[in-house]
């Protein structure tokens, strides 16, 4: 059982005394915004964060961000702290791809039970639509897959990713419509998002007769590339009411990793990416004290719509190799069995990791989503990936304290 | 007949000192696997340390026949560069060797859409430059 992991209770009895929770979120325009730099987005949205907390900036003093895929930088972090113009007494900059935005939170949280910070604001910002070059994009697929043994292949990232879709059709007999049906509900979703770059309907007819870029995977299988910032920010629930701070907060009541491989060669099976995924749920829903059943709404990384049905197979949410039946049943709608991503996600609201996943569960849980509301949710979870489904991060959230 | 061979400007690998016999050995239309001579395990790709328990130096490298399956494909309609112009689509696949191991390849000399998930395949080679020997895999028979 996953109560007695090693780990578990001391982490459950630290997060029920520390109350570590998130106070604030902001997000910027999301699209294709060719006059802002990736540094401007990672101001604008701390500073959104920052009001929306309603504290002040000198409040904040801890640091978490990630990396750029259009500016590089040695010490993000850090180099962002002086552009802003803040100084930190913790900082750190996360980079595990695609599980970055979830583990930032687990990063924050630990900073603040460990003494090194109060307030820790974790930001993600870059203009990876307008300010990447085909050599950035080169680039990246280079560092995620093997330079020598992939990479000379001519592998592309939706490549890797269908690679794994493929054998998944295969070992479950799933259809392209099941992959399909993943892309139609994001679709739906972003329709309610402000800021969300793709809305028009999308029927799974679109996406099947849509250009292919991997077989088996078309362009709708595939997450867009945008422009954009997103924060939070991580502190107690004491230090929340000592600034003041008037928003409902969201509770963080587990966290968890699992690693399968990083490059694909390693992979033996598709097993390795469920356990990996399994773990990091095992370990967050553990520490939470839940059960998947007990979760509201889950936000799930969407890069391609293959990650998706790992991951809903992978947490425990459907039996393995249901996730497809389960997401063209339309049972990941608001309104439904588990609703999944209802900002849109990565495949129709914008790219910027989880970070957008991070914000909407907030926003869910505060009860501040709108006419995307879900009704009443009490527990989320958010899950990253990164690599080719290979680095994975799962937290639960709740709009109470842990009990 | 003397045919000017077209400039190959797609990626090559860059060869490390732990990975330079198998290249080398890929020069010579040879596929060389290393396995731990401490545990007989194969491994791929090559590290200088094995990647089991008995993190060994003692690597040996073994010629293979060169057979496998394909354990996964996917037949790309768009390379990663301008480089691949005019070459989709082509296969890349995850092939699980005779010897246990996978690697990452393309299937060539067939009809993409005539690959299929357990096809069994043979190694062939692809001299890419006068340096640089590519493994790649057909379907054997």
């Amino acid at each position: 059982m996953s109560e007695n992991l090693p780990g578990i209770q001391e982490t459950r009895e630290l997060l029920k005394k520390k109350k570590v929770v998130i106070a604030g979120v902001g997000e910027t325009e999301q699209g294709k915004i060719p006059d802002k730099s990736s540094f401007h987005f990672l101001s604008e949205a701390s500073k959104l964060a920052i009001e929306d907390a309603g504290i002040k900036k000198d409040d904040v003093d801890g640091l978490v961000t990630a990396f750029s895929l259009v500016e590089h930088t040695f010490m993000h972090c850090t180099t962002f702290a002086d552009y802003f113009g803040m100084n930190p007494r913790f900082f750190s900059s996360v980079a595990v791809g695609g599980a970055t935005a979830v583990w930032m939170v687990a990063e924050a949280a630990m900073a603040i039970a460990s003494g090194q910070s109060e307030v820790v604001l974790c930001v993600r910002g870059d203009n990876t639509l307008s300010g990447i070059s085909s050599s950035g994009m080169l680039a990246l697929i280079r560092e995620m897959c093997h330079a020598e043994f992939e990479f000379p292949y001519g592998l592309t990232t939706p490549g890797g990713y269908a690679l794994a879709a493929q054998r998944y059709l295969h070992d479950w007999g799933a259809r392209r419509e099941h992959l399909a049906a993943v892309a139609v509900t994001m679709r739906k979703h972003a329709a309610d998002k402000e800021n969300a770059m793709n809305k028009d309907p999308l029927s799974i007819e679109d996406v099947l007769s849509s250009r292919v870029i991997a077989e088996p995977l078309t362009k709708y299988d595939c997450s867009i590339i945008s422009d954009g910032g997103a924060a939070f920010i991580v502190t107690t629930e004491d230090k929340a009411k000592e600034l003041g701070i008037e928003n409902d907060l969201a509770y963080l009541w587990g966290m968890g990793q699992g690693y399968s491989h990083q490059y694909l060669t390693t992979l033996e099976n598709l097993d390795q990416i469920y356990n990996a995924v399994e773990r990091s749920g095992e370990k967050a829903f553990g520490t939470a004290g839940i059960k998947p059943d007990d979760v509201d709404i889950a936000f799930l990384y969407d890069c391609f719509t293959i990650t998706v049905l790992l991951e809903l197979e992978g947490l425990g949410f459907v039996p393995k190799g249901d996730g497809g039946a389960f997401a063209l049943e339309g049972r990941m709608e608001i309104g439904k069995d588990l609703p999944v991503n209802t900002h849109g996600g990565l495949l129709s609201q914008a790219h910027l990791g989880a970070m957008h996943h991070v914000v909407e569960a907030t926003l869910q849980l505060r009860g501040d989503a709108g006419c995307r509301q879900v009704e009443d949710p009490e527990v989320a979870v958010v899950h990253g990936n990164g690599g080719i489904v290979s680095a994975h991060s799962t937290v639960v959230l709740g709009n109470q304290p842990i009990n | 007949m003397s045919e000017e061979k077209k400039a190959y400007n797609k990626p090559l690998p860059e060869f490390r000192p732990e990975t330079k016999p198998f290249w080398e050995a890929a020069r010579e239309h040879k596929l060389v696997i290393p396995r731990s001579r401490e545990t007989g395990e194969f491994f791929f790709y090559p590290r200088a340390l094995s990647p089991g328990g008995d993190m060994s130096e003692d690597i040996e490298w073994v010629e293979s026949e060169g057979r496998g399956k394909v354990w996964t494909f996917s037949i790309h309609h768009m390379g990663p560069s301008k480089a691949y112009k005019g070459e989709p689509p082509y296969v890349v696949a995850l092939i699980e060797m005779d010897e246990g191991v996978k690697m990452m390849s393309n299937v060539v000399d067939v009809d993409p859409n005539e690959v299929t998930i357990g096809m069994e395949v043979q190694v062939v080679f692809d001299d890419v430059t006068d340096e640089v020997t590519l493994p790649k895999f057909k379907p054997a028979g």
